[in-house]
């Protein structure tokens, strides 16, 4: 354990550097790059007067790490900004809603992904040489083939139109214990499928190989000298060593997703952080795009330092390489 | 282009679809104001289901879009507005008298129109306040001067010189005098848009339009419909307001749904009443054996598409060559084939429908033989002389679109010349629109109000921030200035009809074609018109149950 303590020490020692190069990086991207926000307000008419008016009260003409600075500042105590798309409500008061909802039906995904994925990719790996195998991995890839734009038509489709089993879709939250849960609708069934359909490959496909290689090991070979079932091989010796790798990919996983939302929640219409971000990024909606970018940068930091914890827990060879891998 | 990007049923319109009967004068039954001649129609109930977006804002003073103006003007008024036949009409005016020399509207406010909460009724100082505080530079509305800036006296507040705007006055309390700085005859049309709209003081004051804006989700108005419910990117609930003073809707409750979602599917699985059609459903549900097509509407929108050249950069600075791109363009073929006759052809810049739209208008026709000769006639002497030329668009995809491309072959095919494409998002596209970086572009232009200064004066006019073909005629600007302030309108309309016509031969713009609606409404929703700008127009619909 001693590895572990100084490892996650100066992880965090280098938090606050890597949100301060991100919100840098996004600021100066947002101010120097081309179009800006009360231009686009404007639309076609144009007044170059008012223009300057409310660039000038919004602190828009100051130089920029003045207007950096004045972020910065607020963001510490904990002002957002306000959005220009809809105009002037803090930032802080749509986001978070927004966030959670796309959350919400993200880890449902993640979860369904993970559940059909291993046991998938366990069993292709043992069915290895026969069809089953081919046929197993094929059918998955089907689905990762077929883009995201393509499935969800063809889910409302079937689903909607012809059976008539499901609205096609929208977004219905109840109060549980004083949360906004929107799960537990059948509406969102469709989005879940359409998101999880096309992760399950690259998780089935990686546990098979890693299953295949465990297979391959000294240990198995032992485990099974000895006599033990083959029940008992596969769970206890294959399946926990072939896991290992998987925990890092959940952090991955979960991007992948994040990247997806955006044509799930436009095409479902479901209020989420997605959908909304594009649009803030088309408005030049600085605070917006602000905030989002810094709050996904520190959800990395903790996610991948937690990967790496969770890691160095199951895997000793890890901690003991003389404090931890370096990134 | 963006025209076929939004899924189309809200915004504009211009003739009545479905037969409704006429809400008569049959008194209120919810307790509506006593006053004689205002009628209250009973409240019938009945739900309306909507697609919608959210609203950028719903202060009437900052609003500068369709979204937004769209549920505005349902739950706020002003002083008029227009009515189904687009006519302009009386709204918390009950009438009005303009001076000999066009310069004074007196209003004669109706007595009785009262805020959706409370019985505070509306008086001419709510109007002025409400004007000038759209005009209040600590606002910061970004429209407020395109719309109430010809009154006498904004300029001075803006800036800063004055407490008030003094060509505002409310003489009592039922009696507002406007005094704008010339006869401007499309002084009232601007009325009819948000920004002078009435709001409550009370719950306004201290608000701009980027801070305090928490008091939309719940505004005091004096609109058809009172907002009951706005929940940010899932759904907006409209209920009538039973005490309007121009007849209490017949809808019981209207639901716009706000997340997105396949509009036609949506549709198609009832959750909705109203939809656009896109161009990739059309074929469908055109197709007379097809159930949704007995949903199907059609109706122009008062807009235009077109290609516009920078006449200050080369090759297109000369005259002639801007022409011979014109000529070289088959818009039948492209409308037919790429457009499947979805849109109107344009030969001038003026929609058909639009006060002065000029039936006899010569456009430039498709004519290969006179393309050719043009450009040979030009000083780049032909296809061979042209500098390297590129057409800018506005856009997201990983492709121009088929009408660009359409174009561009037939310019090869025709001319034969090469253009090159170079696609932008809009918020850059627009910055280097206005820095005059493109050499052609092609844009859309959607009607404000319907009155051809809205049009004419604002895209061609030399000193018009709008003019971004940097084009400039003195005959064009003499005819525009003298149109501005003619109070006779058959003169007036004939003066923009001259302009029209020496735009279109001198080419700064290719008008292309103009949008129509193309639209699925419910057998059992009756009224619902597609104007073809922003209009109330909820408190005609009727739902049978």
């Amino acid at each position: 354990m001693q590895g572990i303590l100084p490892f996650v020490v100066r992880r965090l020692v280098w938090a606050p550097f890597v949100l301060l190069a991100v919100s840098l990086a996004t600021f100066a991207l947002g101010r120097f790059g081309p179009g800006d926000p009360v231009e686009i307000l404007q639309g076609q008419y144009h007044n170059p007067e008012v223009v300057e008016r409310i660039r000038h009260e919004r602190g828009l003409d100051d130089p920029f790490f003045i207007q950096y600075g004045n972020y910065m500042w607020d963001v510490l105590h904990g002002d957002l900004g306000t959005t220009f798309a809809p105009r002037g409500v803090p930032v802080e008061d749509i986001i978070f809603d927004k966030m959670w909802v796309t959350i919400q039906y993200n880890l449902v995904a993640l979860v369904i992904i993970f559940a059909i994925g291993i046991p998938a990719g366990i069993w292709a790996a043992l069915r290895q040489g026969s069809w089953q195998d081919p046929l197993t991995i094929s059918i998955f890839l089907f689905f990762r083939s077929v883009p995201v734009l393509v499935i969800i038509p063809i889910l409302q489709f079937i689903f909607a139109i012809k059976l008539g089993w499901l609205p096609s879709s929208g977004w219905e939250e109840r109060d549980i214990l004083g949360m906004k849960i929107g799960i537990l609708d059948k509406r969102i069934i469709m989005p879940i499928l359409a998101l999880s359909l096309p992760g399950i490959a690259a998780v089935a496909r990686l546990m098979r190989a890693q299953t295949l290689e465990v297979l391959d090991e000294d240990f198995v070979r032992t485990a099974r000298a000895k006599g033990l079932r083959e029940v008992v091989v596969i769970s206890r010796h294959v399946a926990r060593n072939a896991l290992l790798p998987m925990t890092t990919i959940v952090g991955f996983a979960l991007v992948g997703l994040l990247g997806g939302s955006l044509f799930v929640e436009t095409l479902f219409g479901i209020p989420g952080i997605g959908q909304f971000t594009w649009e803030a990024v088309g408005n030049r909606d600085y605070d917006v795009i602000m905030a989002v970018t810094l709050i996904t940068a520190s959800a990395f930091i903790v996610a991948n330092l937690i990967t790496d914890i969770t890691y160095g827990f199951i895997d000793p060879r890890v901690r003991l390489g003389g404090g931890g891998p370096r990134y | 282009m963006r025209l076929f990007l939004r899924s189309g049923c809200y915004g504009l319109a211009a003739v009545v679809v479905g037969v409704m009967a006429l809400l008569g004068g049959c008194g209120g039954e919810e307790g509506g104001p006593s006053d004689e001649g205002t009628p209250a129609a009973p409240v019938t109930g009945g739900e309306l289901r909507l697609l919608g977006r959210d609203p950028l804002t719903l202060d009437p003073a900052c609003a500068s879009d369709v979204d937004s103006a769209n549920y505005i003007v349902e739950v706020f008024g002003g002083l008029v507005t227009i009515d189904r036949e687009q006519q302009i009409v009386p709204d918390i005016a009950e009438r009005w008298d303009v001076s000999d020399d066009g310069t004074v509207y007196t209003f004669e406010l109706r007595r009785g129109v009262l805020f959706h909460k409370g019985d505070r009724q509306v008086t001419a100082s709510d109007v002025k306040y409400s004007m000038e505080r759209a005009l209040d530079p600590d606002t910061q509305s970004t429209v407020a001067e395109v719309y109430l800036g010809d009154i006498v006296g904004a300029e001075e507040f803006i800036d800063g010189d004055a407490d008030e705007v003094t060509g505002i006055e409310a003489v009592d309390s039922y009696t507002l005098r406007i005094t704008i700085d010339a006869p401007k005859p499309y002084f009232l049309a601007k009325l009819t848009y948000p920004t002078g709209f009435v709001v409550d003081r009370r719950q306004v004051d201290g608000s701009t339009c980027f801070s305090n804006t928490n008091w939309q989700r719940r505004p005091n108005a004096t609109g058809p419909f009172k907002l009951k419910e706005w929940d940010l990117g899932q759904r907006i609930v409209l209920e009538p307001n039973s005490r309007y003073h121009l007849g209490a809707a017949s809808l019981g409750r209207v639901e716009y749904t706000l997340g997105g979602g396949s509009a036609i599917t949506m549709y198609e699985n009832d959750e909705i009443d109203v939809t656009g059609v896109g161009l990739n459903d059309i074929e469908r549900v055109r197709d007379p054996a097809e159930p949704l097509n007995q949903d199907f509407h059609e109706a122009p929108r008062m807009d235009i598409w077109y290609i516009g050249f920078n006449v200050g950069t080369p090759p297109f600075d000369d005259p002639k060559v801007r022409q011979a791109f014109a000529h070289a363009i088959d818009k039948d073929k492209l409308i037919e084939v790429v457009l499947l006759d979805a849109v109107v052809e344009a030969d001038g810049i003026l929609p058909p429908g639009i006060p002065g739209f000029n039936e006899e208008l010569q456009g430039l026709e498709f004519d290969v033989e006179k393309a050719q000769q043009l450009l040979a006639e030009s000083e780049y002497g032909g296809p061979d002389g042209l500098p390297d030329m590129e057409i800018a668009s506005s856009g997201r995809g990983a492709s121009v679109g088929p009408v660009s491309e359409a174009i561009l072959f037939m310019w090869q095919e025709n001319l034969g010349v090469s253009v090159s494409t170079r696609q932008t998002e809009f918020a850059t596209f627009l910055s280097d629109l206005r820095d005059g970086e493109y050499q052609m572009f092609e844009l859309g232009w959607v009607a404000d109000y319907p009155d051809p200064e809205n049009f004419l004066k604002i895209q061609f006019y030399s000193g018009s921030n709008n003019n971004y073909s940097h084009y400039a005629n003195s005959e064009v600007d003499r005819l525009l200035e003298q149109a501005d302030t003619e109070t006779d309108e058959a003169t007036r309309m004939s003066l923009y009809q001259q302009a029209e016509q020496i735009i279109v031969n001198e080419a700064p713009w290719i008008p292309l074609f103009h949008d129509k609606f193309s639209v699925l409404i419910k057998p059992y929703v009756e009224g619902y018109t597609l104007p073809p700008f922003v209009i109330p127009r909820l408190r005609y619909v009727q739902v049978e149950e």
